[in-house]
């Protein structure tokens, strides 16, 4: 892929140079976003009346995995979504070279119907300010001069010739940067305290194990911008005094991983890392680590445990990694979208950070959309921004028009929060205070179709294989929550039951270990206190409102209702409903596993629940 | 030193002591499942949970008194409707583990615990406290450790196989609180995880008393003296000494 790009820099011609960007994130790769990329690159050799071949790059993740593969045509602006290998042809005869959209590839509006050229008109990015994301699905993460293109090192430069260590620090903390790991702590005042601390040597890490189910901000970022991270890590092991530096990454991350490597190696070579990195006194360098494959090892100090090649427990955090660390060195750890803030924050000043989002949050945050809501992918947007805006404005509402009833954030240890709170401004503190969290910033959209009694029960089922089962509370009581919650959506479940899931809950968020254990009945609790009637309607009418606990769940079709289509018909992986065509349909009860799939297709809503 | 008030009481502490090393020296009780003092506070069992507020905080907060060193001033309450309430779940849920046994059937009257129905775990009874874990790495072996995670949770030997490490030396049985570590000894002959020993004779009284692998062990490690003496016979042979001495 840079071959390509670097041949026509070789072959410097007449007219503008044209640049393709393929999105190969892996939501796009997956959709096939590699042989577009390798066909743009196949074909435009097959074109000598081409004068000057466009640059086509391969690209991190734009976001909008909804609709790719993406392609994007610089300087003219042009995005095409859902592209395949057949298309390409069409857009290099008519776009590259004739200057014309291809109209069916552009983004058509739902409401105004409109097609749109470009996706910076459309409503999924128009309300996005990128910040960490600013440079992914702009440049190929592949190569280090695409990213000094676009400022990048600049703001290590700006530290390293003319800004004092702790110039770095008053730096951040005046732009209020805070920890988008999950906790949420004052970026400033954490390097502050590892500077201060006594001891030798200090140690920067970049907490790249990101685990929550359905979140994919740091994969992104570490796929699209890896040298983002390292001139981040550069600026922090400055300000700290550091000499070493650990990325820390998830396993399964291959791309990630793939391409921090690349970008570790190339910044060695340009002297932006080893010793007296742009002839200063600083001297640093990053060890790639990859993660063991737990969940828990996001955890800072089982994550320490991991790196030093010890079992990925946690332990007690009374003394801060900051003072104690790794090897019981004073360490800095902040995740990877914190670190890809702090080049900006450099190289823009505090106060155009410090602008942007709430009192207490400030700049932006990175969310992963997902679940039932029209457009999946990543946004960032300011601290501040509600829940409404990124769902219905940026997200387009949810699926098939069905009604919303909650948005599950901050990860299998987040809480659900109902329609009456779409309008919360959200930060970490309001996040907090509505019984949930920030996390690192997923955002999954659950319809009426939902249940919500299930829904806690599968994150506790998550948490209780992902639990380190070191202590107590998390692990006995993640077993005694999963037995209840089971229970419950049995139907055998007891009004006792709800006192006891409080009580164990209670408790877990008290004397658990670590934060994991310390959020893990977030699940339970903020459905117990947003949705509590479905709870009772569970276990005392023995009725699954939503239709997906099985036991639950018994389904008719309404006569007045069915129009006879059929949709039903194809979907029931039983055949247990029968019915000519147009004619009114019958469930046979005595066949029916009551998986609820027909309920869920009736377009007409003729299926309904006992 | 420093000025630590307990439950309404001025108590010192040293700095960087752990809350329960004070409570134990100044006879506060404080329940605990996995602090052995030898290996120090793991943090694991969470029944030590008390509420410390330290000079300048506001608020008070949870802490386990194993884990957390005292290093300035501060008040601290061992026993509150939250604690209380802390210990009673856990004792509650621990039980489960263990549901015939003394220790947490003391535990659950003391502290007003209802009973949940018992779950089958391996080795019976273990709470998973990790002292054995500790114990056999200080011993320097290593040759069990907690295998799997979350609710599998469990201690074994690698694969559940007999270790090559393991000396049969049994001090993780003699930490365990539940007795779940099963020792089986037969004549000259000890069973434990899954490996069976040869057993010692005392040279005084001629009762089997440790293993080979664990005698030729510790020779390597130090001079125990030629005599092979059982725990009883050592201590009779050395106040014997001590009488000699004196005279």
């Amino acid at each position: 892929m840079g071959g390509r790009a670097m041949q026509t820099e070789m072959n410097p011609g007449k007219g503008d140079r044209q640049t393709v960007l393929v999105c190969c994130g892996t939501g796009c790769t997956a959709n096939g976003g590699r042989e577009v990329f390798k066909a743009f690159s196949q074909s435009l050799q097959h074109h000598p009346e081409i004068e000057v071949l466009p640059v086509v790059k391969a690209t991190g993740c734009n976001g909008w995995c909804e609709k790719g593969p993406l392609v994007r045509l610089i300087p003219k602006d042009i995005t095409y979504c859902s592209v395949a290998p057949a298309d390409v042809d069409e857009i290099i005869s008519k776009t590259l070279l004739q200057g014309v959209p291809v109209k069916r590839l552009l983004y058509r509006d739902p409401v105004s119907k409109e097609h749109l050229t470009s996706h910076h008109l459309t409503d999924f990015y128009r309300k996005q300010h990128k910040i960490a994301l600013r440079n992914i699905g702009e440049i190929d993460p592949g190569q280090i001069d695409d990213y000094i293109q676009r400022g990048g090192y600049q703001a290590l430069q700006k530290a390293l010739l003319g800004m004092e260590r702790q110039e770095v620090i008053d730096t951040i903390k005046a732009a209020g940067l805070r920890g988008r790991g999950g906790g949420g702590f004052p970026t400033g005042q954490k390097w502050q305290a590892c500077r201060n601390a006594a001891g030798n040597p200090k140690y920067i890490i970049c907490n790249g194990d990101e685990g929550d189910p359905g979140a994919f901000m740091d994969r992104s970022i570490m796929e699209g911008d890896p040298h983002t991270v390292i001139e981040g890590m550069c600026l922090g092991a400055y300000a700290v005094g550091a000499a070493r530096g650990y990325i820390y990454v998830r396993d399964e991350y291959d791309l990630a991983v793939q391409y921090l490597r690349q970008a570790i190696d190339d910044a060695r070579q340009r002297g932006y890392l080893g010793k007296n990195i742009l002839n200063s006194e600083l001297s640093f360098d990053i060890e790639l680590v990859r993660g063991g494959g737990a969940f828990v090892c996001g955890e800072e100090t089982a994550l320490l445990a991991s790196i030093e090649g010890r079992v990925g427990e946690p332990h007690d955090k009374y003394v801060f990694p900051t003072e104690k660390g790794l090897w019981g060195k004073p360490t800095v750890i902040n995740n990877v979208e914190t670190w890809a803030n702090v080049p900006v924050i450099m190289l823009h000043g505090a106060e155009s950070f410090a602008a942007i989002g709430t009192d207490k949050s400030k700049g932006t945050k990175v969310f992963s959309l997902v679940g039932k809501v029209v457009n999946t992918g990543l946004v960032e947007v300011p601290m501040g921004t509600t829940l409404r805006e990124i769902i219905y404005e940026i997200g387009g509402g949810v699926l098939k028009k069905r009604s919303f009833k909650a948005v599950q954030t901050g990860g299998p240890s987040g809480g659900c929060i109902p329609a009456a709170l779409l309008d919360l401004p959200i930060d970490f503190d309001s996040l907090t205070e509505a019984g949930s969290m920030m996390g690192s910033g997923g955002l999954i959209v659950m319809d009426d179709h939902t249940c919500m009694v299930e829904v806690a029960r599968y994150y506790v089922s998550f948490l209780a294989g992902e639990s380190c089962g070191k202590c107590t509370p998390c692990r006995e009581g993640i077993r005694a929550l999963l037995e209840i919650l089971t229970r419950i959506c049995e139907g055998q479940g007891s009004i006792e039951d709800l006192d006891l899931l409080e009580d164990i809950s209670v408790t877990m968020q008290q004397a658990s270990l670590c934060a994991l254990g310390r959020t893990a009945p977030n699940p339970v609790l903020s459905t117990l206190r947003y949705f509590r009637d479905e709870y009772l309607e569970h276990i005392q009418q023995q009725r699954c409102p939503a239709g997906v606990c099985r036991a639950l769940s018994v389904f008719h079709i309404d006569p007045e209702i069915c129009n006879g289509c059929g949709v039903c018909v194809r979907h029931c992986s039983v055949n247990a409903i029968r019915g000519e065509k147009k004619q009114v349909h019958v469930i046979d009860e005595s066949i029916c596993i009551h998986c609820g799939e027909c309920y869920r297709q009736c377009a007409f809503d003729a299926i309904k629940l006992r | 030193m420093m000025k630590i008030n307990v439950n309404g009481q001025q108590r010192e502490a040293h700095a960087g002591e752990s809350i329960l090393d004070l409570c134990r020296r100044e006879g506060i009780p404080i329940p605990t499942f996995c602090y052995h003092q030898a290996f120090g506070g793991q943090g694991a069992c969470r029944m030590c949970m008390v509420e410390i507020k330290e000079e300048g905080q506001t608020r008070s907060r949870m802490v386990a008194a194993c884990t957390y060193p005292l290093t300035q001033p501060a008040e601290i309450t061992t026993e509150s409707e939250q604690i209380l309430r802390i210990r009673r779940t856990i004792a509650m849920l621990l039980a489960r583990r263990a549901d015939k046994n003394a220790l947490l059937e003391t535990m659950c009257q003391k502290y007003g615990a209802s009973r949940l129905p018992a779950i089958v775990v391996e080795p019976a009874n273990c709470i998973l406290c990790g002292l054995c874990i500790h114990a056999c790495a200080e011993m320097g072996k290593s040759a069990i450790w907690s295998m799997f995670r979350g609710v599998d949770k469990r201690i074994a030997t690698p694969y559940d196989e007999a270790s090559d490490d393991c000396m049969g030396c049994a001090a993780c049985a003699q930490v365990c609180p539940t007795q779940a570590i099963k020792v089986e000894e037969e004549g000259a002959v000890r069973r434990i995880w899954n490996k069976t020993f040869a057993l010692v004779a005392c040279t005084r009284c001629g009762k089997p008393y440790a293993t080979r692998d664990e005698l030729d062990y510790l020779g390597q490690h130090g001079d125990f003296g030629q005599e092979k003496l059982c725990e009883a016979c050592r201590r009779k042979t050395l106040a014997a000494n001590m009488q000699t001495f004196q005279a």
